[in-house]
Order: C-alpha cells, then sequence, then structure tokens
C-alpha cells in the first residue's frame, strides 16, 4: 500500500486533477492513489468545470451568443485548465478571457471577438468593482491653476476607459438584443472607437468617446497628469481638429464632465494624494 | 432580559423559523414582493463587490434577518487561509451586520488555485488541526462565533481515523464554533458511504447546533452499477431528509432552518411551498423542545 499522503499532497494531487489539461490522466493517478473508484472522483471535476465555465458565461454572455452554447464551454474548458481561477470570488473570475480568445486559434476568424469580450469584461467589472466614493467636486477649485496640469487622478474602480478596434459596443447591443437589422447594419471596417463603461444609477452604460476625447481620458485613468493627458489628446487628433475638438477648453469639458459623474476618487499633485 | 452588552445579539436575531437561501433570480422579486419569509441567507462570495448586487443586499437586510454563508474560505486547505478573501468577508461582516456567519468542513484551495467546489478532507488528526486552527483564525477576524457546516461526499479516504460526526464534535469543542446542520448531507453522504444517518445526528452535540440546511439531491448510476446520491441543490428536499429533519427537530429543538435551491432554480413560489413545509414540521415539534432551544 503507497504511504498515506499528508493533507497538502494530497491537495496538490486533487488540484491537478480537478482543474488542469492533464486531469483526466491525474483523476486516474489520484484514484489509484486513494483507492477510489475514478467515476467518483470525476463528479468533483465536473462539479468544479461546471461551476467555472457557467460563471464565465454569466460574465460573457454576448461572447456565449456570438459562438454558441458548445463552443463557448469548450473554449471555456480550455481556457480554465490554463488560467484556473486564483479567488473563490467568481465575479472576479474571466479578467484574462479576452486575451485568450485573442489567441484561441478555432476563433480566429472572428475578428471583433476579443473585443466584444473585453467590453463584457468591463460591464462585468462596473456591475461588481467595489464601491468608492467619487472625487467631491470643487476640491480642485482651491488649487493655483499654475500648478493644474500637474495633477493626476485615481480612477473610480467601476469605471474602465478603452479603444477598440471593432464596434464592440454596436456588436454587443444588437447580440444580446438579438436585433437582426442591427446585426445586418454593423460595419466591422469602420475603424477604432473608444469606449467609457461605468455604473450609473439605472445600471452599467456604455458610451462611445471621441479620439481626442478618448486619447485624453485614457491617459488619466493610467494615472498620468493633466498636461501628459493633453498632450497625448493632441497627438491622437486630425490636423485639422486640433484647433476646435483637441483644444484644451474642450477637454475642459471633457475632465469637468468625467469628475461631475464621480469617475474619479483621488487627485495628486507632486507625489501627494488628497481623496 | 439579560443584560444588552452581554445577550448574543449575533446569533439571537436569526429566528428559529423557516428561511430561505436568496439566489440572483429573485432579487427583483422579493425587492418588489416583499415576500413574507422567516429570513434569507446569501452566499457571501457574491456580495465582495460593490454596486447593485450589494445594494439589494442592504436592503434585504433592512427587511429581513440575514445570514451569511460562506463557500470559499477553504477552512480545511493545508497551505492557509487566503488572507484576502478572509479580510474581505470580514468587511462585508461588519458592513451587513448579519445574524449569522457559516462556513464548510471542506476545502476549495491548493497551490493558490480555487477549485469551486467543497471538497472532502480526509478526516485525520493532522486536518483536525489544521481546521480548528483556521476556524478560530476567523473567528478572530470576524470577532465572533462561526457555524460549521458537514459536507456532503462521494468518496471517503482509508487513512481517516476520526467518524465525521466526531471530528464536527471536536471542531466544535475545541473551536468554539457551531454546527450548521445541513440534513440533506448527512443523507447524501450516509447513503453514498453506508453510515446510518440516524446514528450520525444523536452523536452531535445538541447545544453547538445553530442552524439546519435542507435541499434537495440527485440519484446517478455509474458505468460500474453503484448508485450515488449528488448534493445538486436542483429539486424538492427529498422525503427521507424531511424524516431526517423530523428526528433532528426532536432531538435538538427548532432551529433556524434553511431551503436551498441553487441549480436549475425555480419559481419563488415553490421556495415558499418548502419554508411552509418546513415551518409545519417545526410547529408539529413537542412544545418541551421549543422550550429547551428557547
Amino acid at each position: 500500500m503507497p504511504a498515506l499522503p499528508e493533507l497538502r499532497e494530497l491537495q496538490r494531487a486533487f488540484g491537478n486533477a480537478l482543474l488542469t489539461a492533464s486531469g483526466p490522466q491525474a483523476l486516474s493517478e489520484l484514484a489509484a492513489m486513494l483507492g477510489v473508484e475514478q467515476p467518483l472522483l470525476a463528479i468533483y471535476r465536473n462539479t468544479a468545470v461546471g461551476t467555472l465555465s457557467h460563471a464565465l458565461s454569466l460574465s460573457f454572455p454576448a461572447v456565449q451568443q456570438i459562438v454558441g452554447e458548445d463552443f463557448f464551454e469548450g473554449a471555456a474548458q480550455q481556457f480554465i485548465a490554463t488560467h484556473p481561477p486564483t479567488g473563490a470570488c467568481l465575479d472576479a473570475y474571466g479578467h484574462d478571457l479576452p486575451s485568450f480568445l485573442a489567441q484561441f486559434p478555432p476563433a480566429a476568424s472572428l475578428s471583433y471577438l476579443a473585443d466584444v469580450a473585453r467590453l463584457e469584461w468591463a460591464v462585468n467589472r462596473a456591475l461588481h468593482a467595489p464601491d468608492a466614493a467619487p472625487l467631491a467636486l470643487g476640491v480642485l477649485a482651491a488649487l493655483d491653476a499654475a500648478r493644474m496640469p500637474l495633477v493626476s487622478f485615481v480612477p473610480h474602480p467601476a469605471v474602465t476607459v478603452m479603444r477598440v478596434e471593432t464596434p464592440a459596443d454596436a456588436i454587443w447591443r444588437a447580440v444580446l438584443a438579438e436585433d437582426e437589422a442591427a446585426m445586418a447594419a454593423l460595419d466591422l471596417t469602420a475603424g477604432a472607437v473608444w469606449l467609457l463603461i461605468e455604473r450609473a444609477a439605472a445600471g452599467v452604460q456604455v458610451q462611445r468617446l471621441s479620439a481626442v476625447s478618448g486619447a485624453f481620458t485614457a491617459r488619466l485613468f493610467a494615472g498620468e497628469s493633466l498636461q501628459r493627458a493633453l498632450d497625448a489628446a493632441a497627438v491622437a487628433a486630425p490636423v485639422a481638429a486640433v484647433a476646435t475638438a483637441g483644444a484644451p477648453e474642450a477637454l475642459e469639458t471633457t475632465l469637468a464632465e468625467h469628475l461631475a459623474a464621480g469617475r474619479f476618487t483621488a487627485w495628486t499633485e507632486q507625489g501627494d494624494r488628497t481623496s | 432580559m439579560s443584560d444588552p452588552v452581554h445577550s448574543d445579539r449575533q446569533a439571537s436575531s436569526i429566528p428559529a423559523a423557516a428561511g430561505i437561501g436568496l439566489r440572483f433570480p429573485h432579487h427583483g422579486h422579493v425587492l418588489r414582493a416583499h415576500p413574507s419569509v422567516a429570513w434569507f441567507e446569501v452566499h457571501a462570495e457574491n456580495y465582495f463587490g460593490g454596486g447593485p448586487a450589494r445594494r439589494t443586499l442592504e436592503a434585504v437586510r433592512r427587511d429581513y434577518p440575514l445570514s451569511l454563508h460562506g463557500v470559499g474560505l477553504s477552512l480545511g486547505t493545508a497551505e492557509g487561509l487566503d488572507p484576502r478573501h478572509l479580510r474581505q468577508l470580514a468587511a462585508l461582516a461588519r458592513a451587513i451586520e448579519p445574524g449569522l456567519v457559516s462556513e464548510h468542513l471542506s476545502w476549495s484551495v491548493s497551490g493558490g488555485h480555487y477549485l469551486a467546489d467543497l471538497l472532502p478532507l480526509p478526516m485525520t488528526e493532522e486536518a483536525l488541526d489544521i481546521v480548528c486552527r483556521h476556524v478560530q483564525q476567523t473567528q478572530e477576524a470576524l470577532r465572533r462565533p462561526i457555524l460549521l457546516e458537514n459536507p456532503s461526499s462521494y468518496v471517503q479516504f482509508r487513512h481517516s481515523t476520526i467518524p465525521e460526526w466526531e471530528f464536527l464534535a471536536a471542531v466544535a469543542g475545541r473551536s468554539g464554533c457551531g454546527i450548521l446542520c445541513d440534513l440533506n448531507n448527512i443523507f447524501v453522504s450516509a447513503s453514498n458511504h453506508g453510515w446510518d444517518p440516524s446514528r450520525y445526528l444523536e452523536a452531535l452535540p445538541g447545544d453547538a447546533i445553530g442552524e439546519f440546511h435542507l435541499a434537495g439531491h440527485a440519484e446517478v448510476q455509474l458505468d460500474s452499477g453503484r448508485r450515488v446520491r449528488i448534493d445538486d441543490h436542483g429539486s424538492r428536499v427529498a422525503p427521507p431528509v424531511w424524516s431526517l429533519y423530523e428526528q433532528a427537530l426532536r432531538r435538538f429543538g427548532p432551529r433556524p432552518t434553511l431551503i436551498e435551491w441553487d441549480t436549475a432554480i425555480p419559481e419563488f413560489e415553490l421556495l415558499l411551498e418548502e419554508a411552509g413545509q418546513a415551518a409545519d414540521y417545526i410547529n408539529a415539534c413537542p412544545p418541551d423542545r421549543h422550550a429547551c432551544a428557547a
């Protein structure tokens, strides 16, 4: 009879058998080690994989609808085997699914699938991110205008700004609404769009930003200073638009909108963080 | 009246009546219709974040006694509790002030990965030490006692040396935790392993029992011909589980009793019917048992 496993060793063996790609083989070895019927251990594997696959389908409903349930389950099983969850809060599981799908050969023909997945992850974040008090309006009023360019902000955890190469927002809406006409009207070659996804009183909101406003907002959300965000916006603006949309006055309005909508929780200037 | 400073506010706020496990599909109905339910229990991990789920929980907590049931702390993990998970559970309990907090005699985490099921522990002295240590660590973080639920299982380990009922009683004795007695789990495990469910019940320390769980299970046949009961919480409570519940009420007296339903979740009406049936059993419980439990 083999030596009795210590608990840590037994749990490592279970972990390999339940979630890894070598699971079926590992399951046989575990069954032999424990002297139990393999199908009994398979109940645990089926429950674990089924629970995680279901959790992913709840967070990525449009992706599932686009590829169909069987394809989604196959992709989910491979994802689970290579990216098992690191915590028990399943709302937080699936962060890496968009990049997994972008590299998943069977989905290579669906150029927009990973973008839709990124959008759905942002929606999931808007739903489940921790609550955080927004930065009070007017908190910057006391600041000397000359120091304003040095200010940077901490974004609210429920807000995401992203650039996608396909009209992922239009696809996402059409798929979830099962709107055939909207799907037929989609133009996948229309070019990149900037999206802002956030939690609002009425639910999750997804809206488009202009190229200039998007580039500006993305830099701000990355924690860069106002000056660097303005510089990035100037680069993003087409030459003809610099004088209008890319002008600091227009972006001042964008910043004011972000503050009014509670999209920041704190600001920093010269290394001091104040909420 | 006991001194309010020393009274057990936390344990007393869930009534010894039939409650319902609240799941997402019924959030809207409960907020709108405000059904007559003695208390609700939720899976703690579903509310670790903020936003609409947390707002719903706060609204339910204002109107009903509420119990937090953890499914992912993994008290039996040899490598130690996930400190982040424990912090999140403690923060939620601080914010919601639930009447009860419970977890499972099982494990789910190994190598830093969550295995998404309540996995069985070998019933050894090593596992007993680990579980007791983690229950104590949890109770210190929450600053309150928890209830520990007996698991359902499909395999037994041949190096187990302690019967499960003795293991539970030992954890309760050493850590001061209570026991969440899941009658469906006792029935499922007893059926799978050839134990006597009555003997299991008789062996539990009555003063530690803080709650009962009731749920449905499935029965499948393996290729070998062996029949296995699976704790899927996907149907009505089975008749032999109701009988075991009746027996538990006679032995321990009424306790908060929860109807759980987690797969193929039905209309809320059906959950109310199941809770009504549990209430009938509680009401039929001999009065001396009520006095004993009070």
